[in-house]
């Protein structure tokens, strides 16, 4: 064994030194073991239960469990909105082989643009695959049928299961109810207490919006064992179970208020119908409308830009939110602050030649050869301009203010609905502090007939009416069935009051509004019109072009001896609010009293002559004068 | 007669405890793919290795340790030519240039370089007249760990050249280095640590700096580290049972099976686990410093002292980058971990420390 004596020849080192550096050499060994085991320690035993949670956190997913939205009704139980399951069409990305076939066949199948699609399929490339792509949303049951019956080209596409918002009547509730849509950041940030989470569907505008709460329901949540990619394994725990949102009842009713859209028809105006004892809204349009349930799935970029750039704002509200000068239908304010301050009776009359000098002005009077000699009762029923001008100037803007305030112009009404505007109040300190100009006299005298430095919204208008339908009660107007009743008893008196619902009663008798006649219920209303620039001047307003009319006012109640619905509609460039807005107030009143109408039709429908209608007719012929 | 004395001198507790190591790394391989679609059988193809893995252990110990140092140069120069091989003709596996394919059968080269620098080394050591390493012997060793090393850094397999670091580290303590070229050389690699910053992909920087500030980018590189973490800690006393680690199970915690493991162990079997793994480690460490220490000669203490350096050095890394010490970077956890070459190639450095143990001095 040569080889190892040759080994042994070199061993002339110490083998201390060697020794040395294997001790050293254990030493390291010992301090990073001990070391690793301290940190062992450390991970496992002082911080194992936070650990230990984390990876129950890992683990376990909860899976929100969302609620189903609350109905909502009409006065009369009817579904204004409602949540129903809806289908979605859906391409499987786990295993997905072929998956331009299968969307060049859907796109010839369904014509479904195959470009779209594929890009959005690209787009979700780095999401886990066990999130389908969403083909289209809420397929009708035919497309369904048409991918079914040709399974074996569609392995990936499969139905899936939602819950869509549905507006049975569609556009014709959606400013009274307005629409649902996923909550977004700044929703999110107000409502900090958890009961909101991205993806939350929630109420936008309208009903929907001032109810949500009530309507939106409780989320629940449920744990589900998930792997590292999240797909969801095994069973589940029990969490919560959702709560689903509360049935809402309004006092709308959906008869009125589809007549009251039908009848504003192509018409840009809003109207709002209301009991006037006790504010309950029954019916609120705004037109231009829009369909809410296109907001339900979400909103195409097209569709959001055509309603968000229609130049005639489909989304607002007018009923609540646009403002515009009261016209003539301010008269009726002005009579009563004429009265109640004692600067005019019933007796008091005046000249009306026209026109008159007032200021070194010379204000006109809408009749050009002028009303003659008129009294409180006349002026109001024939709408008289001088009479008024005169009125105004005597009692002064600050009175004017007063029963105007008093009657809400300028005020909210306090309607269950976000987004209404306050309008402009004929007041000397609005002016100053908007205009940053002094009141002058001559402001006073256009306020006088609704012109000039004063906007209101319809709702005003109809809250202001109400109060002079149902004895000098300021209500507030309302859409939710049971809303506090609120009424605040006005320091009017009731001859006052009588006065001009006697004159009211003629406006529609023989004055500016005998389109709203109604048989044998008695209407009381006031037409207006409320100016608008014009490059035209001296055209019949019927001729001139559209965007240059007025825009036409009526306001007023029925019947006029007991009221029971209360109303203010307003047609943007209408022309004469006799005309254009009598109409429709007529229509919708025709639906409100239909039970004590005499059948319109000459020859009765066979069910109708077979109702007691002919007994209804003779006992309600014999009340109407 | 040689036969004979070799069973009879068979270090046999040493060998045990490698075998043990393997059981429990075994284990963990079985729970941490059972899950995993066609991995579920990934252990026995571990068992089958730890087979061949003890043949070549035999070989390893059967032939004299001198004569290992003896052609250490020789079998040192195959290894460095299957490296440059490897760059030429390798196999690339998810990015790296590392593996080797002769027939069915492929393997990393850049592991048996670990085993043969070792060898060479404590050839080159025990054979130098001086005491003390000298600057012409510093080239020469620098050349014996420095070509392999660099050849695979070049693949680039940077965990493997890592494990280098801790080679050459106890052949200059070994060795017997002069302190002042040691304060030298660590001045010279403060120097050039900005210039191999810039050098580093940015993925690697990411690693570095996730170990300073584990909060850095929880969902990119800083997960893996962190779902480790959680891994190990939620382990706590006792553990969550075989079997049932929620991290590995549900594919949180990364390459569960192979450099991963010990967060398997750590989170199934809790403290006692990891502990048991870490007493197991230094049991087999403390029997190559037996087999040093009662060596007959200088060879077998250096062969023994470099193992041991060796396999401190690989586990230290591992463990390191599993409790979020060290950067994340590919090095197996000698033993435990799944991969043929790489227990094979530990094996055999087991087979050295055995070797040497088996012919010690007999009073």
């Amino acid at each position: 064994m040569d080889y190892r004596e040759r080994w042994e020849l070199k061993e002339y080192q110490s083998e201390q030194r060697l020794g040395t550096r294997a001790a050293l050499l254990h030493a390291v060994i010992v301090i990073v073991l001990a070391g690793f085991l301290g940190v062992f320690w450390y991970l496992q035993i002082v911080k194992g239960d936070e650990f230990a949670l984390l990876a129950e956190n890992n683990r376990l997913r909860r899976i929100a469990l969302p609620p189903t939205r609350g109905v909502v009704l009409d006065r009369w139980d009817e579904v204004l909105a409602s949540t129903r399951p809806a289908l979605n069409l859906v391409l499987v990305r786990e295993g997905l082989t072929d998956a331009e076939g299968q969307l060049k066949r859907l796109e010839r199948l369904l014509g479904i643009p195959y470009d779209g699609l594929n890009a959005r399929l690209q787009a979700m490339r780095r999401r886990p695959t066990f999130e389908p792509l969403v083909i289209k949303e809420d397929v009708q049951l035919a497309d369904i049928a048409k991918v079914e019956a040709r399974r074996e080209w569609f392995p990936s596409v499969e139905v899936e299961q939602t819950a869509l918002r549905d507006y049975p009547d569609g556009p014709a509730v959606a400013h009274a109810v307005g629409y649902v849509g996923e909550v977004n950041e700044s929703q999110l940030a107000k409502i900090a207490d958890g009961s909101l989470q991205q993806g939350d569907i929630v109420g936008k505008t309208g009903i929907e919006r001032e109810y949500d709460e009530v309507l939106r329901g409780r989320r629940g949540w449920k744990l589900q064992t998930v792997n590292s990619l999240g797909r969801p394994l095994g069973s589940s725990q029990p969490g919560r179970d959702p709560v689903d949102g509360d049935p809402l009842r309004l006092t709308i009713d959906k008869r009125l208020q589809r007549k009251l859209v039908e009848s504003l028809a192509d018409e840009v105006g809003s109207g709002i119908f209301m009991n006037p004892n006790t504010g309950e809204v029954l019916a609120l349009a705004s037109t231009p409308g829009y369909d809410p349930n296109v907001f339900t799935a979400p909103v195409s970029r097209t569709t959001w830009t055509a309603l968000i750039s229609d130049p005639r704002h489909p989304l607002n509200d007018r009923a609540i939110s646009s403002f515009y000068a009261p016209g003539s239908t301010f008269k009726v304010l002005m009579t009563i602050a004429g009265l109640e301050t004692g600067a005019i009776t019933p007796q008091t009359t005046v000249f009306c030649s026209g026109s008159a000098m007032i200021y070194n002005r010379k204000f006109m009077c809408w009749k050009k050869g002028g009303h003659g000699t008129v009294d409180v009762h006349r002026a109001l029923v024939q709408s008289c301009n001088v009479f008024y001008y005169l009125l105004g100037r005597k009692i002064g803007i600050d009175a004017i203010s007063k029963y105007a305030k008093m009657f809400g112009i300028g005020e909210l009404s306090g309607i269950d609905i976000p987004g209404e505007s306050r309008g402009n109040p004929p007041s000397v300190e609005w002016k100053q502090r908007i205009h940053k100009e002094p009141w002058y006299p001559g402001d006073t005298i256009s306020v006088s007939i609704g012109q000039g430095l004063l906007a209101v919204t319809p709702v005003q208008m109809a809250t202001m009416i109400s109060a002079v339908a149902n004895g000098g009660s300021l209500v507030r107007p309302h859409l939710a069935r049971d809303a506090r009743l609120e009424s605040a008893k006005l320091p009017v008196s009731s001859g006052t009051l009588a006065l001009i619902r006697d004159a009211l009663a003629d406006v529609v008798e023989e004055g500016t509004a005998t389109r709203a006649q109604l048989g044998p219920i008695r209407v009381a209303g006031k037409t207006g019109t409320a100016q608008v620039f014009k490059k035209s001047v001296g055209v019949d307003a019927d001729k001139q072009p559209k965007d240059e009319r007025d825009h036409a006012w009526f306001i007023g109640y029925a019947p006029a001896e007991h009221p029971e619905i209360a109303f203010a509609i307003v047609i943007e460039h209408g022309g004469h609010g006799g005309t254009t807005a009598a109409p429709v107030a007529r229509k919708v009143l025709e639906v409100f009293f239909q039970d004590r109408l005499p059948h319109k039709d000459a020859v009765p429908a066979l069910e109708a002559s077979l109702t007691a209608r002919p007994e209804i007719r003779s006992a309600t012929t014999p009340t109407a004068r | 007669m040689l036969r004979r004395r070799l069973l009879d001198r068979l270090d046999v507790p040493t060998i045990a405890a490698a075998l043990a190591l393997a059981a429990v790394g075994m284990t963990a391989i079985a729970s941490a793919t059972s899950q995993q679609p066609g991995r579920a059988g990934l252990w026995k193809t571990q068992l089958a290795w730890l087979g061949i893995a003890s043949l070549a252990a035999v070989v390893v110990i059967a032939v004299d340790y001198h004569i290992w140092a003896e052609f250490s140069l020789s079998l040192h120069g195959v290894t460095v030519a299957l490296l440059v091989a490897v760059l030429l003709f390798g196999k690339e596996v998810g990015g790296n240039r590392s593996w080797l394919a002769v027939g069915p059968v492929t393997f990393q080269p850049s592991e048996f370089a670990k085993w043969t620098t070792c060898l060479a080394i404590a050839a080159f050591l025990a054979k130098r007249v001086h005491d003390r390493i000298r600057f012409v012997q510093a080239l020469q060793l620098g050349a014996i760990i420095g070509v392999p090393m660099l050849l695979i850094a070049k693949q680039p397999d940077f965990g493997t050249a890592l494990t280098f670091v801790p080679i050459a580290l106890a052949a200059v303590l070994l060795g017997g280095l002069r302190w002042r070229v040691v304060a030298l050389a660590m001045c010279l690699v403060a120097l050039l640590a900005p210039v191999g910053w810039r050098h580093l992909k940015p993925y690697q920087k990411e690693r570095i700096l996730t170990v300073v500030d584990p909060g850095r980018d929880p969902s990119g590189i800083g997960y893996q580290v962190r779902q480790s973490k959680i891994a190990v800690g939620s382990g706590r006393l006792t553990g969550k049972g075989l079997f049932k680690g929620t991290q590995t199970r549900l594919n949180f915690l990364p390459a569960q099976h192979t450099d991963f493991v010990l967060a398997v162990i750590a989170e199934e079997l809790g403290f006692i686990g990891a502990a048991g793994v870490l007493a197991l480690f230094y049991y087999l460490l403390y029997r190559g410093l037996l087999a040093a220490r009662s060596s007959q000669d200088r060879l077998g203490t250096y062969l023994s002292l470099l193992a041991v350096s060796w396999l401190t050095g690989q586990a230290a890394i591992n463990i390191g980058m599993v409790l979020g010490l060290m950067p994340t970077i590919g090095v197996p956890l000698p033993f435990l971990s799944y991969g043929g070459t790489a227990l094979i190639s530990v094996m055999c450095g087991i087979g050295l420390i055995a070797n040497v143990r088996g012919r010690r001095f007999v009073n």
